[in-house]
């Protein structure tokens, strides 16, 4: 059904960000609000269209008014409608939380903060509802400049991150552009569904398995996927505290979200699982990724670099769990992947409002989250018992969901792969705990600042938002099962 | 082996440029140099691109008069053309944001060889 | 600090050259439809034209006011694209459907050839003022991070 909802998805941040930069030469003080009001009336809109798809079916809108598979065209479904609302909602929330850290941590760079943020959530929405492969690859490379600047914007040591940043992340981009090429070359469209339609013939075609390997490849770069993981520990520990929320949260899902695209919509589930066995290789890769990131997070001794390799164990979650093969474990994986974009925001949060209140940066000094700070010690203890997979947070029952896919998929190595990273993942997070709450406050009481409201506000709603998802799990499980789900299992 | 080379030499030319872009890449300790391997190999996969576009005997994809009858097969595909054009586009924008970040890092750490950087950050 | 170039050359040579190369963009811009060209073209033209003469006099044989104004320039050039293509997509039809745009007495294959012109305008615009302030963020008294 035609609509013009998904424009107005697009036009929305991308004009709040060129306009940001025109305006704040005038004032500064007239970003902030811009940023916020754009990004709540981008929620309003995407949980319109959630609510539009669930009852009428998919929106689909067509650039330029050229049909496709000439034109360019942007789907709303299930799938990339839920990842809308969770992306403007989390960027929302990360923006409101980085207001005091903006003014400490970059003086005199608010503009391009915020219009680079707002630029960001543009590209990513832009990738999420795209229908056609080379607009993602023109989305994914826009997202990636905002964030290579956003990781380097405070200077000092997040410079040389921010250039292998940059780096790897161009040669993943190039990467997937080479892959969409053979596509190209051999079928001659670059519309998802009409290449889905295209594909049975030449599937035997060795130019169709070299551009899905290289798809594979560019993407599994970009969203840190082990061993391919190597930019991600040293930006997200050297990039601002005002950035790292959105970035840990939502930059590495929506590459993955577009391999999904691509594996299950474009190929098929059993294309993928039979012919081309991507999907088996995928979850070995998966699973030896959730232990080893795990294993890797206890030995660190920063805060930001241990959340980091976390996220690299989590993502060897969702790559395991989106190969298992069975329709629970999609739609627990689905799950798993919403829950996670709140719990690194919170995490990540946390982190950001520790390094403001008292300059904390390890996990020694966490301690001091003891002296004044209860609404960050709350949100902490919350975020840091729902990565381990502790009920009633949402945390325990992605990983259950999970661990039952498994089962039915009887693939014994995820069960084990699952709870071995679990354990791991309890172990430095308890480690963590004895740290915080169970080590003698150290003898010189360090400066701790009041918690400014927008960091408590923001918190506050995370931790409440992962309590009420893990609550409303069915709720949110029965809305996956029923539009979300790839056609095939 | 030989009728690539003899009949497909565009093929080569991508592999040996991609190849070459990523060696340069790998092997520098120059920070400059490893953005002229990047460039060099986004630059190949745009050859690449170009390439599916050629069609033997055609003409440039322009309508000059609606009166003659229009053959798709006697003009050239004008598809990857574009698509190379925002490719392009993206690799300047890359390029420049790159370039800007190598300048802040010299004037940082006063030097562009990446093993004295390393050395300086510890 | 960039001191003028030393050979008169150059100097001669440039002053001939900036305004033809100005003229030319002009002609890339205009002709993009026909044959190859464009805006993207034409804004690395008019980039390069501004360009030539700081290599060529040094650093003040250029409008030093530019570099401040240039994102400006560039932010206003992206607004003018991204709002011819959002019209259509206020009345109702989609985004970038330059078919749709409300100007009378035309068919829709001119509003379109009108509205593509328009945005490659825009598209100069912005493309040369973002090279423009690149290459004066590269100066040795400029700002770290360029945006």
């Amino acid at each position: 059904m035609t609509s013009s909802l998904p424009g107005f998805l697009f036009a929305i941040p991308f004009f709040a960000a060129v306009v940001i930069p025109v305006v704040g030469f005038t004032n500064q003080k007239f970003c902030r609000p811009i940023a916020l009001g754009t990004l709540v009336s981008l929620s309003i809109v995407s949980v319109m269209g959630l609510s539009e798809v669930v009852s009428h079916g998919p929106l689909s809108h067509e650039f330029g008014g050229w049909a496709p598979p000439i034109g360019i065209e942007w789907v709303v479904d299930g799938l990339s409608g839920l990842l809308m609302v969770a992306i403007s909602i989390v960027s929302l929330i990360s923006l409101v939380h980085a207001g005091p850290l903006v003014e400490k941590e970059l003086p005199g760079r608010v503009i391009p903060f915020y219009s680079l943020s707002l630029l960001l959530v543009a590209a990513l929405g832009g990738m999420v509802l795209t229908g056609d492969l080379f607009n993602l690859f023109v989305f994914l490379e826009i997202g990636s400049l905002a964030s290579y600047v956003l990781v380097g914007v405070a200077g000092g040591r997040s410079l040389h991150s921010a250039f292998c940043y940059l780096i790897l992340g161009t040669i993943g981009a190039s990467l997937y552009l080479l892959g969409v090429g053979y596509f190209y070359a051999e079928t001659g469209t670059l519309n998802m569904a009409d290449l889905a339609q295209r594909l049975p013939e030449v599937i035997d075609s060795r130019a169709v398995l070299t551009g899905l390997l290289f798809i594979v490849l560019g993407l599994a770069i970009k969203m840190g996927l082990f061993p391919l993981h190597g930019w991600l520990p040293d930006a997200y520990t050297y990039a601002p505290n005002s950035c790292t929320p959105l970035l840990a949260s939502v930059v590495t899902k929506v590459p993955l979200y577009a391999f999904v695209r691509i594996a299950f919509w474009v190929f098929g589930m059993t294309t993928v699982s039979t012919q081309i066995p991507i999907l088996v290789v995928l979850g070995w890769v998966g699973a030896v990724a959730a232990i080893a990131g795990a294993y890797l997070a206890i030995w660190q001794e920063s805060f930001k670099r241990m959340l980091a390799y976390s996220s690299v164990s989590s993502m060897g979650l969702f790559m395991l769990a989106f190969s298992l093969g069975t329709e629970t474990g999609f739609a627990g994986g689905l799950f798993y992947v919403l829950a996670d974009t709140l719990m690194k925001a919170t995490l990540f949060g946390v982190a950001g409002a520790a390094f403001y209140q008292c300059g904390a940066s390890t996990v020694t000094d966490l301690v001091r989250l003891r002296q004044n700070m209860p609404w960050v010690s709350a949100a902490l203890l919350i975020s840091a018992l729902s990565m381990v997979g502790i009920p009633p947070t949402a945390g325990f029952f992605g990983k259950w969901h999970l661990v039952v896919g498994a089962l039915e998929a009887e693939k014994y190595f995820a069960v084990a792969a699952i709870l071995v990273s679990s354990m791991l993942t309890a172990l430095y997070f308890f480690r963590m705990f004895q740290r915080v709450w169970a080590e003698p406050l150290p003898l010189v009481e360090a400066h701790v600042l009041e918690t400014p409201f927008p960091i408590k506000m923001s918190l506050g709603v995370l931790t409440f938002g992962l309590i009420a998802l893990g609550l409303g799990s069915d709720l949110v499980m029965g809305l996956i099962f029923e539009s979300a789900i790839p056609k095939g299992f | 082996m030989a009728d690539i080379v003899l009949y497909r030499p565009h093929f080569v030319a991508f592999i040996i440029l991609f190849l070459l872009g990523i060696y340069i890449m790998v092997v520098s300790l120059n920070l400059v140099k490893k953005l002229i391997g990047m460039y060099l190999m986004q630059t190949s996969i745009i050859l690449f691109f170009i390439t599916l576009a050629v069609k033997k005997d055609s003409t440039i994809p322009i309508i000059l008069s609606s009166a003659t009858a229009v053959t798709p097969e006697a003009y050239a595909n004008p598809l990857p053309h574009v698509l190379m054009l925002t490719a392009i586009v993206v690799g300047v924008s890359t390029l420049g944001v790159s370039l800007a970040m190598v300048i802040a890092l010299y004037r940082q750490y006063n030097t562009l060889e990446e093993d004295q950087i390393l050395g300086k950050m510890k | 600090m960039i001191r003028p170039h030393d050979s008169v050359i150059v100097h001669t040579l440039a002053r001939v050259f900036i305004p033809i190369i100005q003229l030319f963009a002009l002609y890339v811009l205009i002709h993009g439809h026909d044959s190859p060209g464009g805006g993207f073209q034409a804004g690395t033209l008019f980039a390069a034209s501004f360009i030539l003469p700081v290599i060529a006099f040094g650093i003040q044989g250029s409008l030093t006011v530019l570099e401040r104004r240039a994102i400006i320039l560039g932010g206003i050039g992206i607004l003018l694209f991204a709002g011819i293509g959002l019209i259509p997509l206020l009345l109702g039809e989609e985004f970038l459907n330059y078919g749709e745009l409300p100007i009378p007495g035309m068919e829709a294959s001119a509003r379109r050839h009108l509205g593509i012109l328009g945005i490659e305008i825009g598209v100069t615009i912005a493309v040369a003022a973002t090279a423009v302030s690149i290459y004066y963020s590269l100066r040795e008294r400029g700002e770290g991070e360029g945006n």
